[in-house]
Protein backbone atom coordinates (compact mmCIF):
# COMPACT_ATOMS: atom_id res chain seq x y z
CA UNK A 1 0.00 0.00 0.00
CA UNK A 2 1.78 2.79 -1.33
CA UNK A 3 -0.84 5.67 -1.37
CA UNK A 4 0.69 7.42 1.72
CA UNK A 5 3.97 8.13 0.85
CA UNK A 6 6.80 9.23 3.32
CA UNK A 7 6.14 12.44 1.64
CA UNK A 8 2.66 12.71 2.38
CA UNK A 9 2.75 11.40 5.95
CA UNK A 10 5.47 14.52 6.60
CA UNK A 11 2.95 17.13 4.59
CA UNK A 12 0.09 16.13 7.14
CA UNK A 13 2.14 16.03 9.77
CA UNK A 14 2.53 19.75 8.54
CA UNK A 15 -0.69 20.57 8.63
CA UNK A 16 -1.27 18.80 12.25
CA UNK A 17 1.38 20.82 13.27
CA UNK A 18 -0.15 24.25 11.53
CA UNK A 19 -3.66 23.65 12.55
CA UNK A 20 -2.71 23.32 16.30
CA UNK A 21 -0.29 26.25 15.77
CA UNK A 22 -3.38 28.26 14.61
CA UNK A 23 -5.42 26.95 17.34
CA UNK A 24 -3.42 27.68 19.77
CA UNK A 25 -2.69 31.16 18.87
CA UNK A 26 -6.33 31.93 18.13
CA UNK A 27 -7.16 30.50 21.59
CA UNK A 28 -4.09 32.52 23.33
CA UNK A 29 -4.09 35.73 21.48
CA UNK A 30 -5.17 38.34 24.08
CA UNK A 31 -8.76 39.36 23.33
CA UNK A 32 -8.92 43.13 24.64
CA UNK A 33 -9.98 44.72 21.54
CA UNK A 34 -13.42 43.35 22.17
CA UNK A 35 -13.79 44.32 25.81
CA UNK A 36 -16.87 46.81 26.33
CA UNK A 37 -18.65 48.39 29.12
CA UNK A 38 -22.25 48.20 28.78
CA UNK A 39 -24.53 50.92 30.91
CA UNK A 40 -28.02 50.14 31.58
CA UNK A 41 -30.59 52.45 33.13
CA UNK A 42 -33.83 49.92 34.12
CA UNK A 43 -32.68 47.01 31.88
CA UNK A 44 -32.54 49.62 28.78
CA UNK A 45 -29.15 49.60 27.51
CA UNK A 46 -28.34 53.04 27.42
CA UNK A 47 -24.28 53.26 26.40
CA UNK A 48 -21.90 51.21 25.26
CA UNK A 49 -18.14 52.43 25.58
CA UNK A 50 -14.91 50.77 24.27
CA UNK A 51 -12.39 49.88 26.92
CA UNK A 52 -9.39 49.49 24.39
CA UNK A 53 -9.11 53.41 23.34
CA UNK A 54 -6.79 54.13 25.70
CA UNK A 55 -8.77 57.35 26.59
CA UNK A 56 -9.13 59.08 30.30
CA UNK A 57 -13.50 60.34 30.38
CA UNK A 58 -15.55 61.50 33.21
CA UNK A 59 -18.74 60.97 32.01
CA UNK A 60 -22.58 60.86 32.96
CA UNK A 61 -25.96 60.12 31.31
CA UNK A 62 -28.81 62.88 30.83
CA UNK A 63 -31.19 60.33 32.84
CA UNK A 64 -28.77 60.45 36.18
CA UNK A 65 -26.61 63.85 36.06
CA UNK A 66 -25.83 63.12 39.74
CA UNK A 67 -24.53 59.83 38.90
CA UNK A 68 -20.56 60.35 37.52
CA UNK A 69 -18.67 57.67 35.80
CA UNK A 70 -14.90 57.54 35.44
CA UNK A 71 -13.28 55.53 32.29
CA UNK A 72 -9.23 55.13 32.68
CA UNK A 73 -6.90 55.42 30.03
CA UNK A 74 -5.82 51.27 30.72
CA UNK A 75 -9.74 50.38 30.06
CA UNK A 76 -10.94 50.51 34.03
CA UNK A 77 -14.43 51.75 34.69
CA UNK A 78 -15.97 52.89 37.64
CA UNK A 79 -18.87 54.88 39.50
CA UNK A 80 -17.19 57.48 40.82
CA UNK A 81 -19.82 59.60 42.34
CA UNK A 82 -23.89 59.33 43.15
CA UNK A 83 -26.47 60.29 45.53
CA UNK A 84 -27.61 57.13 46.46
CA UNK A 85 -28.01 56.27 50.32
CA UNK A 86 -25.35 53.46 50.72
CA UNK A 87 -22.82 54.05 48.24
CA UNK A 88 -22.45 50.38 47.29
CA UNK A 89 -21.99 51.55 43.67
CA UNK A 90 -18.71 53.98 44.61
CA UNK A 91 -17.35 51.07 46.80
CA UNK A 92 -17.38 48.50 43.99
CA UNK A 93 -14.36 49.95 42.84
CA UNK A 94 -13.06 49.99 39.31
CA UNK A 95 -14.41 46.86 36.85
CA UNK A 96 -12.41 45.87 33.37
CA UNK A 97 -12.70 41.79 33.21
CA UNK A 98 -15.85 40.50 31.09
CA UNK A 99 -17.83 39.02 33.20
CA UNK A 100 -17.38 42.26 36.37
CA UNK A 101 -20.36 44.76 37.04
CA UNK A 102 -21.09 46.88 39.64
CA UNK A 103 -24.96 48.45 40.19
CA UNK A 104 -26.38 51.47 41.60
CA UNK A 105 -30.04 50.00 42.62
CA UNK A 106 -31.58 53.44 43.85
CA UNK A 107 -30.52 55.00 40.61
CA UNK A 108 -31.44 51.77 38.67
CA UNK A 109 -27.62 51.59 37.35
CA UNK A 110 -25.76 48.89 35.84
CA UNK A 111 -22.22 48.71 34.44
CA UNK A 112 -21.51 45.84 32.88
CA UNK A 113 -18.17 44.81 31.26
CA UNK A 114 -18.81 42.25 28.19
CA UNK A 115 -16.31 40.65 25.43
CA UNK A 116 -17.51 39.58 22.22
CA UNK A 117 -15.51 36.75 22.61
CA UNK A 118 -18.00 33.08 22.79
CA UNK A 119 -15.34 32.38 24.70
CA UNK A 120 -15.40 34.25 27.58
CA UNK A 121 -12.98 33.52 30.58
CA UNK A 122 -15.32 33.69 32.85
CA UNK A 123 -19.37 33.03 33.07
CA UNK A 124 -19.33 35.97 36.14
CA UNK A 125 -17.38 37.12 38.32
CA UNK A 126 -17.66 37.36 42.03
CA UNK A 127 -15.92 39.49 44.99
CA UNK A 128 -15.58 42.79 42.75
CA UNK B 1 -2.07 13.25 -7.55
CA UNK B 2 -5.58 14.96 -7.69
CA UNK B 3 -6.31 11.90 -5.02
CA UNK B 4 -3.89 13.21 -2.47
CA UNK B 5 -4.89 16.67 -3.33
CA UNK B 6 -8.49 16.40 -2.19
CA UNK B 7 -7.37 13.80 0.47
CA UNK B 8 -5.33 16.73 1.95
CA UNK B 9 -8.34 19.23 1.65
CA UNK B 10 -10.26 16.88 3.40
CA UNK B 11 -7.95 16.48 6.35
CA UNK B 12 -8.05 20.30 6.17
CA UNK B 13 -11.49 20.59 6.65
CA UNK B 14 -11.97 18.08 9.27
CA UNK B 15 -9.06 19.56 11.21
CA UNK B 16 -10.79 22.74 11.29
CA UNK B 17 -14.36 21.36 11.90
CA UNK B 18 -12.60 20.31 15.11
CA UNK B 19 -11.06 22.96 15.60
CA UNK B 20 -13.69 25.80 14.65
CA UNK B 21 -16.54 24.05 15.48
CA UNK B 22 -18.84 22.85 18.29
CA UNK B 23 -22.32 21.86 16.86
CA UNK B 24 -25.13 21.54 20.03
CA UNK B 25 -28.67 22.33 19.31
CA UNK B 26 -28.54 24.90 22.61
CA UNK B 27 -28.17 28.48 22.42
CA UNK B 28 -26.63 30.25 25.28
CA UNK B 29 -29.03 33.51 26.84
CA UNK B 30 -28.57 36.03 29.66
CA UNK B 31 -30.85 38.12 31.23
CA UNK B 32 -30.91 40.59 34.44
CA UNK B 33 -33.12 41.76 36.96
CA UNK B 34 -32.81 45.11 39.40
CA UNK B 35 -34.11 45.32 43.05
CA UNK B 36 -35.07 41.49 44.23
CA UNK B 37 -33.07 40.81 47.76
CA UNK B 38 -31.73 44.40 47.43
CA UNK B 39 -28.92 43.39 44.48
CA UNK B 40 -28.84 42.52 40.82
CA UNK B 41 -29.87 38.69 39.63
CA UNK B 42 -28.47 37.86 36.36
CA UNK B 43 -29.77 34.64 34.54
CA UNK B 44 -27.50 32.50 32.00
CA UNK B 45 -29.17 29.23 30.63
CA UNK B 46 -28.49 27.44 27.67
CA UNK B 47 -31.73 26.66 25.95
CA UNK B 48 -33.36 25.73 22.31
CA UNK B 49 -35.23 29.02 22.02
CA UNK B 50 -35.27 32.71 22.91
CA UNK B 51 -39.29 31.80 24.08
CA UNK B 52 -38.02 28.97 25.74
CA UNK B 53 -35.28 30.72 27.77
CA UNK B 54 -37.91 33.79 28.35
CA UNK B 55 -40.41 31.44 29.95
CA UNK B 56 -37.64 30.06 32.43
CA UNK B 57 -36.49 33.44 33.13
CA UNK B 58 -39.96 34.97 33.92
CA UNK B 59 -40.68 31.44 35.99
CA UNK B 60 -37.39 32.01 38.43
CA UNK B 61 -38.05 35.93 38.36
CA UNK B 62 -41.64 35.38 39.86
CA UNK B 63 -40.71 32.55 42.39
CA UNK B 64 -37.67 34.62 43.62
CA UNK B 65 -40.20 38.00 43.65
CA UNK B 66 -42.77 35.84 45.89
CA UNK B 67 -39.50 34.86 48.24
CA UNK B 68 -38.17 38.34 48.14
CA UNK B 69 -41.78 39.19 49.66
CA UNK B 70 -42.42 36.96 51.96
CA UNK B 71 -39.09 37.26 53.50
CA UNK B 72 -39.08 41.34 53.61
CA UNK B 73 -38.57 42.71 56.90
CA UNK B 74 -39.06 46.53 55.60
CA UNK B 75 -42.09 46.53 53.62
CA UNK B 76 -45.76 45.30 53.92
CA UNK B 77 -47.14 44.14 50.77
CA UNK B 78 -51.10 43.75 50.05
CA UNK B 79 -52.16 40.57 51.14
CA UNK B 80 -49.31 38.69 52.55
CA UNK B 81 -48.18 38.36 56.12
CA UNK B 82 -44.47 38.47 55.71
CA UNK B 83 -41.20 38.69 57.87
CA UNK B 84 -42.01 42.20 58.98
CA UNK B 85 -45.72 40.92 59.74
CA UNK B 86 -44.54 38.79 62.32
CA UNK B 87 -42.20 41.31 63.58
CA UNK B 88 -44.74 43.88 64.15
CA UNK B 89 -46.56 41.10 65.90
CA UNK B 90 -43.86 40.35 68.44
CA UNK B 91 -45.09 39.91 71.90
CA UNK B 92 -48.46 40.89 70.63
CA UNK B 93 -49.44 37.40 68.47
CA UNK B 94 -49.14 34.52 66.59
CA UNK B 95 -48.82 35.15 62.63
CA UNK B 96 -50.28 32.65 59.75
CA UNK B 97 -47.57 32.51 57.43
CA UNK B 98 -46.68 30.83 54.13
CA UNK B 99 -45.19 27.51 54.29
CA UNK B 100 -42.03 29.15 53.05
CA UNK B 101 -41.20 31.28 55.45
CA UNK B 102 -41.74 28.40 58.30
CA UNK B 103 -39.44 26.20 55.85
CA UNK B 104 -36.93 29.38 56.09
CA UNK B 105 -36.79 29.78 59.77
CA UNK B 106 -36.49 26.18 60.98
CA UNK B 107 -33.59 25.80 58.33
CA UNK B 108 -32.30 29.01 60.04
CA UNK B 109 -32.85 27.36 63.79
CA UNK B 110 -30.44 24.44 62.24
CA UNK B 111 -27.81 26.69 60.74
CA UNK B 112 -27.67 28.67 63.98
CA UNK B 113 -26.96 24.94 65.91
CA UNK B 114 -24.68 24.34 63.47
CA UNK B 115 -22.75 26.92 63.53
CA UNK B 116 -22.49 27.56 67.42
CA UNK B 117 -24.65 30.66 67.03
CA UNK B 118 -22.63 32.63 64.70
CA UNK B 119 -25.70 32.97 61.96
CA UNK B 120 -28.53 34.25 64.12
CA UNK B 121 -31.78 35.23 62.61
CA UNK B 122 -32.93 36.46 65.90
CA UNK B 123 -30.52 39.38 66.14
CA UNK B 124 -32.81 42.24 64.31
CA UNK B 125 -32.66 44.38 67.45
CA UNK B 126 -28.53 44.60 67.45
CA UNK B 127 -28.48 44.99 63.47
CA UNK B 128 -31.32 47.33 63.00
CA UNK B 129 -28.76 49.82 65.15
CA UNK B 130 -26.06 49.38 62.91
CA UNK B 131 -27.94 49.77 59.75
CA UNK B 132 -29.30 53.38 61.23
CA UNK B 133 -25.77 54.38 62.15
CA UNK B 134 -24.45 53.66 58.91
CA UNK B 135 -26.81 54.90 56.97
CA UNK B 136 -26.83 57.81 59.07
CA UNK B 137 -22.89 57.73 58.10
CA UNK B 138 -23.07 57.15 54.83
CA UNK B 139 -25.08 60.25 54.43
CA UNK B 140 -23.22 62.48 56.41
CA UNK B 141 -19.38 61.17 56.73
CA UNK B 142 -18.29 64.28 58.60
CA UNK B 143 -20.48 63.25 61.79
CA UNK B 144 -20.41 59.72 61.42
CA UNK B 145 -20.39 58.10 64.70
CA UNK B 146 -20.24 54.60 66.08
CA UNK B 147 -23.12 52.72 68.46
CA UNK B 148 -22.79 53.22 71.87
CA UNK B 149 -21.50 49.75 73.34
CA UNK B 150 -24.40 49.79 76.14
CA UNK B 151 -26.87 50.06 73.84
CA UNK B 152 -25.68 47.33 71.65
CA UNK B 153 -25.79 45.14 74.55
CA UNK B 154 -29.44 45.99 75.73
CA UNK B 155 -30.98 45.23 72.19
CA UNK B 156 -28.46 42.03 72.67
CA UNK B 157 -31.26 40.88 75.43
CA UNK B 158 -33.73 40.34 72.87
CA UNK B 159 -31.98 38.12 70.67
CA UNK B 160 -32.50 34.55 71.86
CA UNK B 161 -33.52 32.45 68.76
CA UNK B 162 -35.73 29.91 71.63
CA UNK B 163 -37.88 33.06 71.19
CA UNK B 164 -39.24 32.41 68.07
CA UNK B 165 -41.72 29.86 68.21
CA UNK B 166 -42.68 28.15 64.98
CA UNK B 167 -45.57 25.80 64.84
CA UNK B 168 -45.56 23.89 62.25
CA UNK B 169 -49.18 22.16 62.43
CA UNK B 170 -50.89 25.60 62.20
CA UNK B 171 -48.13 27.56 59.72
CA UNK B 172 -47.87 30.35 62.54
CA UNK B 173 -44.75 32.03 63.88
CA UNK B 174 -44.76 34.02 67.20
CA UNK B 175 -41.95 35.81 68.62
CA UNK B 176 -42.71 35.52 72.48
CA UNK B 177 -40.15 38.39 73.34
CA UNK B 178 -41.93 41.88 72.09
CA UNK B 179 -38.22 43.42 71.84
CA UNK B 180 -36.90 41.16 69.09
CA UNK B 181 -37.22 41.10 65.78
CA UNK B 182 -36.39 38.79 63.10
CA UNK B 183 -33.23 39.74 60.43
CA UNK B 184 -32.89 37.27 57.56
CA UNK B 185 -29.99 39.20 55.49
CA UNK B 186 -27.22 36.29 55.97
CA UNK B 187 -29.69 33.58 54.81
CA UNK B 188 -32.92 34.46 53.06
CA UNK B 189 -30.82 34.99 49.55
CA UNK B 190 -29.20 31.51 49.14
CA UNK B 191 -32.15 29.95 50.62
CA UNK B 192 -34.62 31.42 47.68
CA UNK B 193 -31.78 30.94 45.52
CA UNK B 194 -31.52 27.04 46.26
CA UNK B 195 -34.75 26.70 46.18
CA UNK B 196 -35.52 28.84 42.85
CA UNK B 197 -32.90 26.98 41.36
CA UNK B 198 -34.54 23.76 42.18
CA UNK B 199 -38.01 24.57 40.80
CA UNK B 200 -36.36 25.70 37.67
CA UNK B 201 -34.89 22.34 37.14
CA UNK B 202 -37.87 20.28 37.61
CA UNK B 203 -39.11 22.42 35.14
CA UNK B 204 -36.76 21.43 32.77
CA UNK B 205 -33.85 24.14 32.55
CA UNK B 206 -30.73 21.66 32.18
CA UNK B 207 -28.14 24.27 32.02
CA UNK B 208 -27.79 27.62 33.61
CA UNK B 209 -26.87 29.80 36.75
CA UNK B 210 -28.54 32.14 38.64
CA UNK B 211 -26.44 35.02 40.07
CA UNK B 212 -28.14 37.30 42.73
CA UNK B 213 -25.33 39.38 44.29
CA UNK B 214 -22.16 37.20 45.53
CA UNK B 215 -24.60 34.19 45.35
CA UNK B 216 -23.75 31.94 42.54
CA UNK B 217 -25.96 28.74 42.23
CA UNK B 218 -24.94 26.28 38.79
CA UNK B 219 -27.38 24.42 37.46
CA UNK B 220 -26.13 21.61 35.84
CA UNK B 221 -22.91 21.95 33.40
CA UNK B 222 -22.60 24.51 30.79
CA UNK B 223 -23.94 24.17 27.99
CA UNK B 224 -24.10 20.39 26.19
CA UNK B 225 -20.95 18.81 26.21
CA UNK B 226 -20.55 18.93 29.82
CA UNK B 227 -18.09 21.42 30.09
CA UNK B 228 -17.71 23.71 33.31
CA UNK B 229 -18.98 26.95 34.15
CA UNK B 230 -16.37 29.36 35.00
CA UNK B 231 -16.95 31.33 37.59
CA UNK B 232 -13.96 34.02 38.94
CA UNK B 233 -13.31 34.94 42.65
CA UNK B 234 -11.89 38.58 42.60
CA UNK B 235 -9.82 39.11 45.99
CA UNK B 236 -11.58 42.25 47.65
CA UNK B 237 -8.70 44.43 48.06
CA UNK B 238 -9.28 46.92 45.28
CA UNK B 239 -5.95 48.33 44.81
CA UNK B 240 -4.85 44.22 43.20
CA UNK B 241 -4.80 43.74 39.86
CA UNK B 242 -6.07 40.80 37.60
CA UNK B 243 -3.13 38.50 38.98
CA UNK B 244 -5.24 37.52 42.56
CA UNK B 245 -8.50 35.99 40.53
CA UNK B 246 -9.38 32.43 40.74
CA UNK B 247 -10.82 31.12 38.15
CA UNK B 248 -13.25 28.18 39.77
CA UNK B 249 -14.72 25.08 37.22
CA UNK B 250 -18.14 24.19 38.83
CA UNK B 251 -21.62 22.39 37.28
CA UNK B 252 -24.33 21.77 40.14
CA UNK B 253 -22.91 23.70 42.53
CA UNK B 254 -22.75 27.13 44.73
CA UNK B 255 -20.29 29.86 45.23
CA UNK B 256 -20.96 32.46 47.75
CA UNK B 257 -18.92 35.31 48.84
CA UNK B 258 -19.09 37.11 52.04
CA UNK B 259 -16.96 40.23 52.39
CA UNK B 260 -15.94 44.14 53.86
CA UNK B 261 -15.80 45.77 50.96
CA UNK B 262 -19.55 46.61 49.45
CA UNK B 263 -21.68 47.76 52.28
CA UNK B 264 -19.63 50.05 54.88
CA UNK B 265 -19.11 53.46 56.94
CA UNK B 266 -16.23 55.07 58.04
CA UNK B 267 -15.93 56.75 61.50
CA UNK B 268 -12.61 58.30 62.37
CA UNK B 269 -10.59 56.61 59.08
CA UNK B 270 -11.90 53.32 60.02
CA UNK B 271 -14.41 51.31 57.83
CA UNK B 272 -17.31 49.54 59.64
CA UNK B 273 -18.89 47.08 57.32
CA UNK B 274 -22.29 45.48 57.64
CA UNK B 275 -21.11 41.67 59.00
CA UNK B 276 -21.89 41.85 63.01
CA UNK B 277 -19.89 38.98 65.29
CA UNK B 278 -23.13 37.91 67.49
CA UNK B 279 -20.69 37.64 70.22
CA UNK B 280 -18.79 41.08 69.73
CA UNK B 281 -21.61 42.67 68.34
CA UNK B 282 -19.72 44.30 66.32
CA UNK B 283 -18.29 43.81 62.64
CA UNK B 284 -16.21 40.92 62.19
CA UNK B 285 -12.41 41.95 61.54
CA UNK B 286 -11.13 38.20 61.12
CA UNK B 287 -11.16 38.57 57.32
CA UNK B 288 -11.53 40.64 54.02
CA UNK B 289 -13.66 38.03 52.70
CA UNK B 290 -14.77 34.34 52.78
CA UNK B 291 -15.88 32.17 49.63
CA UNK B 292 -17.83 29.10 50.63
CA UNK B 293 -18.38 26.39 47.98
CA UNK B 294 -20.97 23.66 48.53
CA UNK B 295 -24.00 22.29 46.22
CA UNK B 296 -26.45 24.14 48.59
CA UNK B 297 -26.70 27.51 48.14
CA UNK B 298 -28.78 28.30 51.38
CA UNK B 299 -25.96 25.86 53.06
CA UNK B 300 -22.88 28.19 51.12
CA UNK B 301 -24.72 31.05 52.44
CA UNK B 302 -25.14 29.90 55.72
CA UNK B 303 -21.87 29.01 55.91
CA UNK B 304 -20.04 32.05 54.32
CA UNK B 305 -21.40 33.94 57.24
CA UNK B 306 -20.77 31.98 59.96
CA UNK B 307 -17.22 31.76 58.90
CA UNK B 308 -16.35 35.48 58.36
CA UNK B 309 -17.51 35.44 62.20
CA UNK B 310 -14.96 32.80 63.48
CA UNK B 311 -11.34 32.44 64.22
CA UNK B 312 -9.46 30.17 61.11
CA UNK B 313 -8.94 26.93 63.53
CA UNK B 314 -12.60 27.08 64.48
CA UNK B 315 -13.96 27.76 60.74
CA UNK B 316 -11.47 25.05 59.64
CA UNK B 317 -12.87 22.65 61.49
CA UNK B 318 -16.22 23.70 60.50
CA UNK B 319 -15.42 22.94 56.82
CA UNK B 320 -13.43 19.85 57.32
CA UNK B 321 -16.62 18.37 59.25
CA UNK B 322 -19.05 18.80 56.78
CA UNK B 323 -18.54 16.32 53.33
CA UNK B 324 -18.79 18.24 50.27
CA UNK B 325 -17.80 22.10 51.56
CA UNK B 326 -14.92 23.76 50.75
CA UNK B 327 -13.92 27.15 51.66
CA UNK B 328 -11.35 30.46 51.01
CA UNK B 329 -10.60 33.25 53.39
CA UNK B 330 -8.74 36.27 52.81
CA UNK B 331 -7.20 38.07 55.63
CA UNK B 332 -7.19 41.97 55.85
CA UNK B 333 -3.29 41.95 54.33
CA UNK B 334 -4.09 39.60 51.61
CA UNK B 335 -3.03 36.49 52.94
CA UNK B 336 -5.13 33.51 52.43
CA UNK B 337 -6.23 30.34 53.53
CA UNK B 338 -7.67 27.24 51.97
CA UNK B 339 -9.40 24.13 53.12
CA UNK B 340 -8.60 21.02 51.66
CA UNK B 341 -10.17 20.43 48.80
CA UNK B 342 -10.28 23.99 47.27
CA UNK B 343 -8.20 23.80 44.41
CA UNK B 344 -9.76 20.69 43.21
CA UNK B 345 -12.58 23.52 41.65
CA UNK B 346 -9.19 26.19 40.87
CA UNK B 347 -8.82 25.49 37.16
CA UNK B 348 -6.29 28.25 37.19
CA UNK B 349 -4.80 31.15 38.96
CA UNK B 350 -4.39 33.96 37.22
CA UNK B 351 -0.97 35.10 38.25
Amino acid sequence: MDFFKKKDILIIIIILIVGIGFWYTYNNTPNDETVKAELYYYNELVMTIDLSQGIEKTFSIAQKPKVVFHLSEDGKICFIESDCPDKVCINTGEIYIAGQSAACLPNGLVLKIVSDDEDEKFDTIIGN
Amino acid sequence: MIKKTIIYIIITIVLLYLVACSNTGLKRYSAEFLFLFDTTTQIVGYSTSEEEFSDYVNFIHKELEEYHQLYDIYNEYDGINNVKTINDNAGISPVKVDKRIIDLLLFAKKAYQDTDGKVNIALGSVLSIWHEYRTKGVDDPENAKLPPLELLEKANSHTDIDNVIIDKLNSTVYLSDSEMSLDLGAIAKGYAVEQVSKAVEKKGLTSGLIIVGGNVRAIGYKGEDNEFWNIGIRNPDMQSDEGDLYRMNIAGMSIVSSGDYLRYYTVEGKKYHHIIDPDTLYPSEYYRSVTVICEDSGIADVLSTALYNMPIDQGKKLVESREGVEALWVYNDGEQEYSSGFFDYVSASLE
